[in-house]
């Protein structure tokens, strides 16, 4: 009797706490305490940052309409949709910590719309997944090395924003394998992660070419069977693979036991993606990415911010959301994106302008040393063109 | 009112047990019913809100990936692919059930050896096996087994019957040669009269008691008729085998290293299951049984092949059966190591951007199929088995 | 592989006392060619995985696995909350000592007004029993770096052993409501993980993962599978056509479709404002599937029970819905005891599943820390997976182990 009445007294308990968090789930995650310390350190931040005569704050800002924008806001958390197999775009590290070049991003929108780049809560993602995830508002943005590809934009309900990686697909071989191009490989069996572009873009490439693919869900998978030889070549964007082959270990012969074969066989703009209408949440995205390129184009980092306080410079006080001249008075700018008058400096504040976000994850002084190219601003030769903060 | 008529002789309406059966049943029909109305109804709607099919139209669309180990071209439709991942998925399941029935068999009976080593080791394999989660062992045998055989180039080649590496394991075939199909015919004939001559000595051995044969009998007859068609028509079967060229294979049967991890892992955990229902069986046989077959001096084996497995197979049989459901829908756990089987390809195709409810049906369908064939078999099974019994 | 079967014995071989290791290595290991064939051929094979064993335990690098043995025990639960977890474990600790021992106190009760003479368990006997969860517990606090947890694990043993001498002693009044206790921990324990402050189920992971889902879809489930069955049986044909569809629709199909379906297809059967995280994706799908499982395992629990009983009660004029709580269900989920555990050792196992689904439980942590820059293309996967397995069979044999003792004294097999 004992047995059946704890039993049934569980099941009761289970079934209201499965009620209270289904709740927590749908309303908020992060209960009371966290909200406000969030919300004293946007305070603080902010006003270190923008001076004192800010008006609004992150923290404060009301919610405008009854979008994606005001739910975040009213939620207190960022449910950031990443990755956590791929070395420095998105991994977990050994503290149990998101980190990577794609985790900044969405650290960086969580400070942009939030004011606490810490108020995310990220969502482990696989390749499959992901555009469900998106389509049922499990998250509020993918940030997932993902392809920006029209069948994607129309029948996959996402939207794409600014791309914040320019990459191609390539071709990693062991050094001892003899090939020199695609071409060659004839008849081998080739790596290739499930769900993704790579794979078609594969499908294609090898048209012509008889081979075997060998496809998992996972990057450690593809790993053990490429140590082991069991493919001979491992096909995924270059960035990954770059990563991947700066990081062998000497006992496998180091770097130089892999190259990655010269042809780029496809396009791979990554960037964030977010759901079909709702285009106030999408331009505050988009902003928040691009800013971080401006800021480097300003010359703004991290480090620097508080400097700017004083610039005589229009465009970059519009930027800052410093109060700037206008007919009505000393006001900041406000660009009218339903973000704080602040947000890009809370971005470059607290997780740091693009080069720095580069650098920090990817960049030659990261284990993975990927050289900028087409990921620099237009005035290096590079892609990223930021329009203008007016 | 009538019903105040009635109460006299009859309960009250809400007291009628006849009246509470039938409202009883209405309320809970129409509580499905509407349960499933209002899932179904959300249903076609969020599809048309994120812009997905709703019907199964997008069968006919071109797959657009390579399956490996088939030769199915990425423009065919989506529905041969899924046929293939059905053929692919029967491929385990009608090699892994013979397979795990004999070492369950085996297992089972030594663990009752008297012989310690055999007993113990056999005891060990079944408390290890066992208590791993199925997914584990499959990552198990494919990383740590499977990927450390020979790579392609240093391929073990047995004298051209088995070629083993870690990629695949391709053995020796058979061709269709001229004349197959009359072969066809002639082994079909030869079956039946080895039927016959079966029906026959069986009916010998019950009028004048002596030892029937007829496994012997029919097996010889059928042996006959079938190499005298094979001369007669000149080979219609040739040997097809396996032959490496460069990295190239042609010829014989191939099957892809995930295949046999999965077979090998699926077919070692069902196996440990089915050695301990074999070995309960065994131990519920009554001991007099085998008391009573030593009394009448039969060796260890004829006792075990004439008294105690027969009855206790009778205990057996059921179980174990259900063990062979239990196997078949474990081989979705293939889906792990990319074995190109139903989960799997459902899998895929969903994150190529399939409609996931649509696919999601196909696959359930399709192992819901599997699980009332052998469902009808385990009927068709227990019902022979009484009429043994009584 | 040889045909031959090897002979059998029913019952444990009852050899007369051996005279010396030679002796009985005769009688046992050699008494006939084939047995001493076999034996050759058997030790030959076990000396090889033993030593490939030992020497794969010793060259293997555990750096990984030191580094990350947090990711495996709680995911990637905040590391400035780490109290949380250890709260939660003392909760546990109290809960399984004070019902274990209430429960061997009711046993000794109950023997002594019966005029049976009571054993008890002792300490040794219980450290036999669980040797390998607590061998597990010092191969993990192994890998620990710091002296806090190893201190803290003692503190939890010391504190659970506490609670069972605690629930032995109880008076028998409070005893009765020990189950309130428990509630009330689990509810305490709960809310030390998520409460003001802390992290909800969504943002759990590694073994704590798998452990919640497990008790979590086997609670909920448990009362829609009483249903269920009891629906089977049900007189009606509605309800039992309902309950008998959804029993073998589920128990159609693989677990990794229903939570491949949890994962993808919620989002398009339920409403678009409730969005669920996908750790409650999971847990639905496994009440889903784990309810129609429950539901043949009192099934059968119900069967046991002879339909005398039943007639009794209608005799004696109790109503059916007093008939089925108080006559049928106390014996029949007696009887599932058992078989409830094995469904929870098969839930157990079944929760890497989610893994599937990139959750990150057990087995993808395993994944996950092989893509850590420090680790990549080490080829290390096979010693974090051995460290999963290790984990996972250390629980699986242990609970599988119990649940036949208690098979044996609850004395089911017997009736």
């Amino acid at each position: 009797m004992k047995a059946s009445k704890l039993f049934a007294a569980l099941t009761a308990l289970m079934l209201v706490l499965a009620a209270c968090t289904q709740a927590a789930d749908t309303t908020t995650t992060t209960s009371g305490e966290t909200t406000e310390t969030t919300e004293a350190a946007a305070e603080e931040t902010t006003t270190s940052a923008a001076g004192e005569e800010t008006t609004t704050t992150a923290g404060e800002e009301a919610p405008a309409g009854g979008g994606l924008l005001a739910e975040v806001q009213a939620r207190g958390t960022l449910n950031c949709g990443v990755n956590n197999t791929v070395p420095g775009f998105g991994f977990v590290d050994e503290a149990g910590e998101h980190v990577g070049f794609d985790i900044d991003f969405c650290r960086a929108i969580a400070a942009g719309v939030l004011g606490d780049a810490e108020a995310v809560t990220y969502v482990d993602l696989t390749a499959e997944q992901r555009f469900t995830a998106l389509q049922s508002g499990e998250v509020d943005v993918l940030v997932r090395n993902t392809t920006y590809t029209s069948s994607r934009d129309g029948g996959l309900a996402a939207t794409f924003l600014t791309t914040t990686f320019y990459d191609g697909q390539g071709m990693m071989v062991a050094a001892d394998s003899g090939f020199t191009t695609i071409d060659d490989m004839t008849d081998t069996t080739i790596c290739v992660l499930s769900g993704t572009t790579t794979e078609l873009n594969l499908t294609a490439r090898m048209a012509d070419i008889p081979y075997t693919p060998l496809t998992f869900d996972e990057n450690p998978q593809i790993q053990a069977a490429f140590i082991e030889g069991q493919c001979d070549g491992w096909t995924s964007d270059k960035s990954q693979l770059a990563g991947v082959r700066s990081a062998w270990p000497e006992d496998q012969g180091g770097p130089e036991a892999l190259v990655i074969l010269e042809e780029t066989f496809s396009k791979e703009p990554l960037g964030p993606a977010v759901l079909d209408g709702d285009s106030q949440w999408a331009q505050v995205v988009d902003w928040i990415v691009l800013a971080t390129m401006q800021a480097e184009e300003f010359g703004i980092d991290s480090t620097n911010v508080d400097t700017f306080a004083d610039t005589e410079d229009t465009n970059i006080r519009n930027f800052l959301g410093l109060p700037v001249e206008t007919e009505e008075g000393t006001a900041p700018f406000d660009p009218g994106l339903g973000l704080a008058t602040d947000f890009a400096a809370q971005v470059i504040t607290q997780v740091g302008n693009y080069a720095e976000i580069y650098d920090r994850n990817v960049g030659p002084g990261s284990p993975l040393a990927l050289e900028r190219l087409l990921n620099s601003l237009w005035t290096d030769g590079g892609l990223h063109y930021p329009p203008p903060y007016r | 009112m009538t019903a105040v008529e009635e109460t006299r002789h009859r309960p009250r309406l809400w007291r009628d047990v006849r009246v509470l059966r039938a409202v009883i049943q209405v309320l809970a029909g129409a509580a499905v019913l509407i349960i499933l109305y209002v899932l179904w109804f959300n249903l076609t709607n969020n599809l048309r809100a994120a812009g997905l099919p709703t019907g199964f139209d997008f069968l006919t669309q071109p797959l657009g990936v390579d399956i490996p180990g088939s030769d199915i071209s990425p423009s065919a439709p989506i529905w041969r692919g899924l046929l293939n991942a059905v053929k692919n998925t029967l491929a385990l399941v009608v090699v892994g059930i013979p397979l795990l029935t004999l070492i369950g068999v085996l297992v089972g009976v030594a663990r009752l050896s008297t012989n310690w080593l055999v007993a113990k080791a056999a005891g060990l394999y079944v408390e290890i096996i066992r208590n791993i989660p199925p997914l584990l062992i499959i990552f198990f045998v494919f990383n740590a087994v499977v990927l450390r055989f020979p790579v392609l180039q240093e391929s073990l080649n047995i004298s051209d019957l088995v070629i083993v590496n870690n990629r695949y394991l391709a053995m020796v075939g058979f061709t269709a040669q001229p004349n197959f199909g009359p072969f066809l015919a002639i082994i079909a004939v030869a079956l039946l009269i080895a039927a016959g001559v079966w029906w026959w000595r069986t009916r010998r051995s019950e009028q004048t008691g002596e030892h029937h044969h007829r496994f012997l009998w029919a097996l010889g007859v059928f042996s006959a008729i079938s190499l005298i068609g094979f001369f007669a028509l000149g080979g219609p079967i040739g040997l097809s085998r396996p032959i490496l060229d460069g990295r190239a294979l042609e010829g014989g049967y191939t099957g892809l290293a995930a295949y046999w991890a999965v077979l090998a892992a699926l077919v070692l955990y069902t196996a440990s299951h089915v050695a301990e229902i074999v070995r309960g069986s065994i131990l519920a046989v009554p001991r007099g049984q085998s008391e009573a077959a030593n009394a009448i001096a039969l060796t260890s084996f004829q006792r075990l092949r004439y008294v105690v497995m027969p009855q206790a197979m009778r205990i057996a049989i059921p179980p174990i059966i259900s063990q062979y459901l239990n196997f078949t829908k474990n081989t979705s756990l293939a889906i792990a190591i990319g074995y190109a089987e139903m989960t799997r390809i459902t899998f895929q195709l969903i994150g190529n951007g399939q409609p996931a409810p649509q696919m999601i049906f196909l696959l359930m369908g399709g192992y819901l199929i599997f699980s009332l064939i052998i469902s009808l078999i385990v009927n068709v099974v227990n019902r022979r088995m009484q009429l043994v019994t009584r | 592989m040889t045909v031959e079967a090897p002979v059998f014995e029913e019952a444990p071989p009852q050899v007369e006392p051996a005279r010396g290791p030679m002796d009985w290595a005769r009688k046992n290991l050699f008494n006939n060619w084939y047995n001493s064939l076999l034996t050759v051929a058997l030790a030959a094979l076990v000396v090889w995985v033993l030593v490939a064993l030992v020497r794969g335990l010793l060259s293997a690098e555990y750096e990984i696995i030191r580094a990350n043995l947090r990711l495996f025990m709680i995911g990637e639960f905040p590391a400035d909350q780490l109290w949380r977890p250890w709260a939660a474990t003392y909760c546990f600790a109290v809960i399984f000592g004070v019902v274990g021992g209430s429960i061997a106190a009711g046993a000794r009760d109950r023997a002594s007004e019966a005029g049976l003479p009571y054993v008890r368990t002792t300490l040794r006997q219980i450290v036999i029993r669980f040797w390998p969860i607590l061998a597990l517990i010092a191969v993990i606090l192994s890998f620990t770096s710091t002296v806090t947890p190893t201190l803290l694990t003692i503190g939890a043993l010391v504190v659970g052993l506490g609670s069972y001498y605690l629930g032995r002693v109880l008076p028998r009044a409070v005893r009765r409501w020990t189950w309130l206790i428990a509630v009330v921990l689990i509810a305490a324990s709960y809310i030390s993980l998520a409460g003001f402050g802390g992290v909800g189920w969504q943002g759990w992971g590694g073994l704590q993962l798998n452990l919640f889902l497990t008790f979590a879809g086997l609670l909920v489930a448990f009362p829609f599978g009483l249903l269920l069955a009891m629906g089977r049986r049900s007189s009606l044909p509605v309800i039992r056509t309902i309950s008998v569809g959804y029993i073998e629709l589920v128990r159609g199909v693989p677990l990794i479709t229903v939570l491949i379906a949890g994962a993808f297809a919620i989002g398009f059967i339920i409403p678009r404002d409730v969005r669920p995280g996908f750790v409650t994706r999971m847990l639905i799908a496994i009440i889903a599937f784990e309810a129609a499982y429950i539901a043949e395992v009192v099934r059968g629990g119900l069967q046991a029970v002879p339909r005398g009983q039943v007639e009794a009660a209608q005799a004696v004029g109790l109503a059916p819905w007093k008939t089925m709580r108080l006559i049928v269900l106390p014996q029949a989920l007696r009887a599932t005891i058992p078989a409830m555990v094995g469904q929870f050792i098969s839930l157990f196992k079944d929760t890497t599943l989610v893994a599937v689904l990139g959750i990150t439980e057990l087995l993808e942590a395993t994944f996950v820390v092989n893509s850590q820059t420090a680790y990549l293309g080490k080829g290390l996967f096979v010693v974090t997976l051995s460290f999963a397995a290790l984990i996972f069979w250390v629980g699986c044999y242990t609970m599988s182990r119990e649940s036949r003792r208690l098979e044996r004294k609850l004395g089911v097999g017997e009736r």
